[in-house]
């Protein structure tokens, strides 16, 4: 624990100016002072991607981000990425897809949907699953997310 | 605005309304209950029409993630002939919804649906009898909530109600809709919820906030996972309060008996102190040997239960053939909920408000009106959704847990459960052991079944409640063994028995519960009668499954899947894999004995078996289902999928570890999941049969799947797996089972013994003590010139003084840090210039007196630890820079304990024969013939920067050894690798490399900073580019420029192997290190020096407290050192070495080096 100090954070486009302290996980902060409930506590280490953020377009796992390292950079949660009216193109693939059961780890398989899509626009079905293969789900929706994920690819290649 | 159904109106507002139309049905009173205590209302709303055309439907239980609120709005709604936007389903809230019990065993659209769609039918059925008042007829139609007559006449059910209150009571005798005249029912439809949460809506009890919150955490018990026994409740000997008193926003320490918690204003300042707040406890004695399932159930006390008898079982056996005796167990599971659970609770004014993701909101009142002593009326429990748990995890323990402590804050407070907590304390899939006896005559007919199992598991009392001592401590049989108990099979004689007993640890109902296991047992067995007989087991299962429906669904289930008929194993692939097929069949009947059925479920698995390796992959499942009318086809194709990938994941991945009789796994690592890699090609068979009532799908789908793995393995190996799961080890030992163990490690042990005894005879000339110099007045920071002041920051910067004279959260240079060293701990001083604790009033002169010759302003010497072996190389223009930059700090008055080291080291004067042996002071003078950049890193690197202080190794005595410059050594109980030749980096370090390490932190041919180097790095930041490439330049010329490859050696593929460090790699390090997609540097481990390394400790180091955030915008490693044991470290920390650094030996001793750094570096 440090000091707190001024910090400034680009969340979804806006900034926000805090004063905190700068190893607080990332994942707190999001969630308790920006008040945003897309990225989820699941593990702390890092292991099962339930907090998935976007830095600059590149996933990251919030839950083991201090804070200091998000400073200066563009951040993007799944509120970040479309509505419920207008949802992202990822969104929308994952609920015409129903690619959740409980729920609780969409918002990881989304966020890393996003990043797979950002670097690599057509992935293959092996490219899918190893990105994929590091945010755990324990319902066993990996098919309806599977078939989420081809379609956001479908739809955006079209 | 609003729909009136969507207002949240608690059941008595619902009754008050004007414009309503609602079917109630009087509540029971709680059996028990002193009167007064539960003065709840009296009348259960079920369905509520209001005269905007909205409808509220009301069901006591709650959606685990399985669709549930959009199958029962689908029957609502098509019984009421509303559209399904019209309907709002209420589920599980103890002001709301009626008491249906838990969600458990897939009752809610078989069992708790019923009187909801009665309730719905009655309505209509009044709506209609209005309408037909008041438009003079009975011929009426009914389509999206309007009424219709030949006419064309039309009337909304809000205009129907307009004005109205209609209280009506559920006498069931309604008409219900004929199946085939469904529009809703039976048709896909898209889950409700999901574009909410695919969206950030708030759905989720993690996501409720109210105003005034704080955060809570909780510190569980060492026992973790024990739930019975005398020092349940009752282990607590101190809490120190004072262990907190640091954090910012702590509120309060709440101590009640074994319950300890903590409340702060932030979370991570709750996590903090929670992590931080000394707790002590009592020995405890845990359960022994539960990694051997078979034997710790044998030894559980049992009362035997007989659930069936037929024929003369013990006849039929003595005279069987082939009598073929067999055990079959399972293991421990985890829930393994994928969000830790959490709770929000309001205490105010003698009431409680309760936000939970619990699966039995009535059932957790109750338990929260014994904890907090309130009667139930008194208590509101609202149900938000969670992360999916397919039976009893955390979800009302977290709630009692934060109950209690908003009580003693006063204040709501949201409680969240680490990852660790929900791992060790989740009540547990319950271990089971199968025996079944029996055999074939001489014709290959199965002459008797006897079954007995042992299933150690009841309703796992909620946590609070035992911790503070409110419940005893002794555990409750509850008979729940029993479910699918008795096998489909028409057997000749039959014995079904379960031995009842308490859990061993806590334990209680998970998917498929008893049945799942029972059902291994049964279709295991019956595929052994069939390969005994040499009949097909498909064939062998139709000739004993006598009802029709259950042999539908086989045949269908075998031709879908492409069954090959087999009279044996096959044993068929090429190379290194074998194949195998596999079927099972179950109906899976649940609920207290006999129970009734849910949905009927056949598997046929198809498996590849790695025989080198054991490892075993499911590539396709066929999964044939028959739930009768399926509410919402969609709904229950997602169950069955779920069911098919959870199973297989259970049956070849999981299993909970046991050390020391304490749960072992914490994190992923430990109980790895199935992932996306491993997910088989799944096809879904459903049965139509819209004309049968609806049946539970929650759970039958995953109660074949193991018992059809384990006959594919069989086919593909000829061996018979009795033991899930079917891990690598698992697989080789089976196919081996005369394997040799592995040779005992040759253990090397290190000592000091030696190096201690050298000491003795050390320092002989004891020349007494030095003159103290005269105290002068603190200068200031006006005494000094700017550009001197600037300099000398750099300087501090560049020695980073901050990080031996910074206590751990302390002031900067206000002293207070231990250093460890073999002598003892050393304290670092306060460097402040406060007059009496720090430096106020040292003179120029005692500074660089002390700087050069390592003697106090008070003329004591001072323990080389402080390195004025290097300092003395400082030309004085610095030294006085940097006396001005630390005098012109704010003084800090902060007093160190002193450092007391054992005899002989205790006696200061014999420094100065040390310093005789061992100091060379001078001042670095420039080495002409070298380049001034060399010059300069030299000078930054030996004298300023001390780097040989930790870099060099040390003699008996302490003294950096003379010709091993920079040859690396140990510091802090970290390693200070070589900077020489002799470095072990599998990369030759280059000045470019040397340069990006020490300017960001990593060097992604090398690694990043970490332990103490971290902030060494951090330091430099204050340097400009040049200096740091003269120490690169420098550094770089102390080694041949072509020591080493150029690139990376490739990691060995042949060591990864599939064991358990294997495992945990994948669990707990991959998603970061396994050339991922996360942001941030990527560490490719095959060229860290600490994994090359001749020791271990700087990897096991990190992976125990990991890499904390030191550099400016460098990112973090967490410690893995609350989340893995021992053994999980010590496997992790060998994978790591064979893997990644596969030309190096394998490191000895990993377990001694790991306890000493466990017992040392806290």
């Amino acid at each position: 624990m440090t000091a707190a100090r001024d910090i400034v954070l680009e969340v979804n486009g806006e900034r926000h100016a805090l004063r905190l302290d700068p190893s607080a996980p990332l994942l707190a902060v999001l969630r308790n002072d920006l008040r945003l409930n897309g990225p989820k506590y699941g593990c702390g280490l890092g292991e099962c991607g339930a907090c998935a953020v976007l830095l600059d377009g590149r996933a990251a796992r919030a839950c083991v981000m201090p804070l200091s390292r998000a400073e200066g950079r563009r951040i993007t949660t799944l509120e970040g990425l479309g509505s419920i009216e207008a949802p992202h193109p990822v969104q929308a693939a994952f609920i015409a897809e129903q690619g959740a059961q409980c729920g609780y780890c969409l918002n990881g398989m989304i966020m890393a949907t996003v990043a797979l899509l950002g670097r690599n626009p057509s992935p293959s079905e092996a490219e899918i699953r190893a990105a994929l293969a590091h945010h755990l789900c324990r319902c066993g929706t990996h098919l309806e997310i599977l078939a989420s994920v081809r379609r956001a690819v479908r739809e955006r290649a079209t | 605005m609003t729909p009136r159904a969507a207002q949240g109106l608690a059941r008595g507002e619902v009754l008050a309304q004007e414009g309503v139309l609602a079917v109630t049905r009087r509540r029971a009173p709680v059996p028990g209950t002193p009167p007064g205590a539960n003065a709840r209302d009296e009348e259960d709303v079920f369905v509520a029409v209001f005269d905007d055309g909205s409808v509220a439907a009301f069901n006591g239980h709650v959606d685990l993630g399985t669709g549930i609120r959009t199958a029962l709005t689908q029957i609502v709604a098509e019984e009421l002939d509303v559209r399904l936007d019209a309907v709002t389903v209420v589920l599980g809230d103890t002001a709301r919804t009626p008491d249906q019990g838990p969600t458990i065993a897939s009752e809610t659209i078989q069992i708790a649906a019923v009187p909801l769609r009665q309730a719905a039918a009655g309505a209509r059925r009044a709506l209609l009898a209005m309408a037909a008042a008041r438009l003079g007829t009975e011929a009426l139609a009914v389509a999206e909530g309007v009424v219709s007559d030949a006419a064309g006449r039309r009337l909304s059910y809000g205009e129907l109600l307009c004005g109205a209150r209609a209280i009506l009571p559920l006498d069931g005798d309604a008409p219900l809709k004929p199946v085939g005249s469904y529009r809703l029912v039976g048709q896909p439809v898209p889950r409700a919820d999901i574009p909410a949460k695919a969206t950030g809506g708030l759905t989720f009890v993690h996501d409720m906030r109210v105003p005034r919150m704080l955060h809570g955490r909780v510190v569980r018990p060492p026992y973790a996972g024990l739930d019975s026994g005398a020092f349940v409740g009752r282990s607590l000997l101190s809490v120190d309060r004072n262990s907190v008193a640091h954090i910012p926003g702590l509120v309060e320490v709440v101590v009640l008996g074994d319950f300890v918690g903590v409340v702060a204003e932030r979370e991570e300042e709750a996590a903090r102190a929670a992590r931080d707040l000394r707790v002590a406890w009592r020995a405890f004695s845990a359960p022994a040997g539960l990694d051997d399932v078979e034997t710790a159930l044998r030894r559980n006390p049992s009362t035997r239960r007989v659930l069936k008898e037929t024929g003369d079982v013990d006849g039929a056996l003595a005279g069987a053939a082939k009598r073929m005796p067999r055990t079959y167990s399972w293991p421990y599971q985890m829930h393994a909920s994928i969000g830790p659970s959490c709770a929000l609770a309001d205490f105010a004014e003698g009431a409680l408000r309760v936000w939970s993701g619990t699966q039995n909101p009535h059932m957790l009142r109750a338990d929260l009106a014994r904890l907090m002593d309130l009667p139930e009326a008194r208590i509101e429990v609202t149900r938000m959704e969670a992360a999916g748990c397919y039976g009893r995890n955390c979800a009302d323990d977290v709630s009692g847990d934060a109950a209690l402590l908003s009580r003693a804050v006063g204040r709501p407070v949201r409680v969240q459960l680490t990852r660790e907590q929900e791992h060790l304390w989740e009540p547990k899939g319950a271990a089971q052991l199968i025996d079944v006896d029996g055999g074939l005559d001489a014709a290959g007919n199965p002459v008797a079944y006897d079954f007995v199992s042992r299933y150690p598991s009841n309703d796992a009392p909620l946590l609070a409640l035992l911790l503070t001592g409110a419940v005893e401590p002794s555990p409750a049989v509850l008979g729940m063994g029993d479910r699918t108990a008795i096998p489909p099979y028409d057997y000749p004689a039959m014995r079904i028995a379960v031995e009842d007993m308490p859990p061993i640890v806590r334990a209680s109902w998970m998917r498929g519960v008893s049945a799942l296991p029972s059902t291994f047992a049964h279709e295991s067995y019956i595929d052994e009668l069939a390969a005994e007989a040499g009949v097909d087991p498909v064939e062998y299962r139709l000739r004993l499954l006598k009802e029709e429906r259950a042999a539908a669904l086989v045949r269908a289930v075998a031709e879908r899947a492409g069954w090959e008929p087999r009279t044996g194993p096959r044993r068929t692939g090429e190379g290194d894999i074998l194949r195998g097929q596999g079927f099972a069949y179950a109906l899976y009947v649940h609920s207290k004995f006999p129970g009734y059925g849910a949905a009927w479920a056949a598997w046929v698995a198809e498996v590849e078996v790695n025989r080198r390796t054991g490892e075993v992959v499911a590539t396709r499942i066929v999964a044939g289902h028959d739930a009768g009318l399926m509410i919402n086809p969609d709904g229950v194709r997602h169950q069955v999928h779920g069911n098919v990938i959870q199973a297989t994941s259970r049956a070849l991945k999981e299993r909970v570890p046991f050390e020391d009789g304490i749960v072992a796994a914490r994190e992923w690592g430990g109980y790895p999941i199935l992932d996306f890699r491993e997910v088989p090609a799944v096809e879904v068979m459903m049965m139509p049969r819209p004309e049968e009532p609806p049946l539970g799908a929650g759970e039958s789908a995953s109660v074949p799947g193991a018992a059809a793995i384990a006959n594919a393995l069989f086919d593909a190996t000829g061996v018979r797996f009795r033991r899930a799961p079917f891990t690598p080890e698992v697989i080789l030992a089976g196919l081996e089972p005369a394997a040799p163990p592995p040779p005992p490690r040759r253990r090397w042990f290190r000592g000091l013994g030696g190096v201690l005894g050298g000491l003795a005879v050390g320092a002989a000339a004891a020349l007494g003590w030095a003159a103290a110099l005269a105290p002068v007045q603190p200068p200031g920071a006006e005494a000094f010139p700017a550009a001197q002041l600037e300099r000398g920051r750099l300087l501090a910067a560049a020695g980073n003084c901050a990080a031996c004279h910074t206590a751990p959260d302390g002031v900067v240079n206000a002293g207070g840090r231990g250093v460890a060293t073999p002598f003892g701990t050393i304290w670092s001083t306060n460097l402040t210039p406060d007059p009496e604790t720090g430096i106020g009033t040292w003179s120029f002169a005692a500074f660089e007196r002390a700087m050069r010759q390592g003697i106090g302003r008070d003329g004591r010497h001072l323990y080389p630890a402080f390195p004025y072996t290097a300092f003395a190389g400082m030309t004085e223009g610095d030294l006085l820079a940097l006396y001005a930059h630390l005098m012109a700090q704010p003084p800090v008055r902060s007093v160190v304990p002193e450092t007391r080291l054992a005899f002989p080291f205790n006696l200061r004067p014999l420094l100065a024969g040390w310093n005789l042996l061992f100091h060379r002071p001078g001042v670095i003078e420039p080495d002409p013939a070298r380049t001034a950049a060399w010059n300069r890193g030299r000078y930054l690197v030996d004298a300023v920067g001390h780097c040989g202080a930790c870099h060099t190794p040390r003699n008996a005595l302490g003294a950096e050894r003379r010709g091993a410059a920079l040859a690396g050594g140990f510091a802090g109980g970290w390693e200070a690798p070589a900077l020489d030749g002799s470095s072990r980096a599998p990369l030759a370090w280059s000045e470019a490399d040397l340069f990006d390490y020490l300017r960001t932190g990593h060097s992604p041919r090398h690694g990043v900073a970490a332990g103490p180097m971290a902030p060494v790095v951090a330091g430099l930041g204050a340097l400009p580019d040049a200096d740091i490439r003269a120490m690169a330049h420098y550094l770089a010329a102390l080694h041949p420029a072509a020591a080493g490859p150029a690139v990376a050696p490739a990691p060995d593929a042949a060591a990864w192997g599939a064991g358990e460090g294997a495992r945990l790699f994948e669990g707990a390090c991959a998603a970061c290190h396994g050339g991922g997609a996360q942001d941030g540097p990527e560490v490719a481990l095959a060229v860290s020096t600490a994994l090359h390394s001749d020791h271990p400790d700087n990897l096991l180091r990190v992976i125990l407290e990991g890499i904390p955030s030191v550099i400016p915008g460098h990112g973090a490693m967490p410690g893995f050192g609350d989340s893995l044991s021992d053994r999980q470290v010590e496997a992790l920390a060998a994978h790591l070495r064979g893997r990644f650094a596969p030309g190096r030996p394998a490191w000895q001793d990993l377990g001694g080096r790991l306890r000493h750094l466990r017992a040392t570096a806290r």
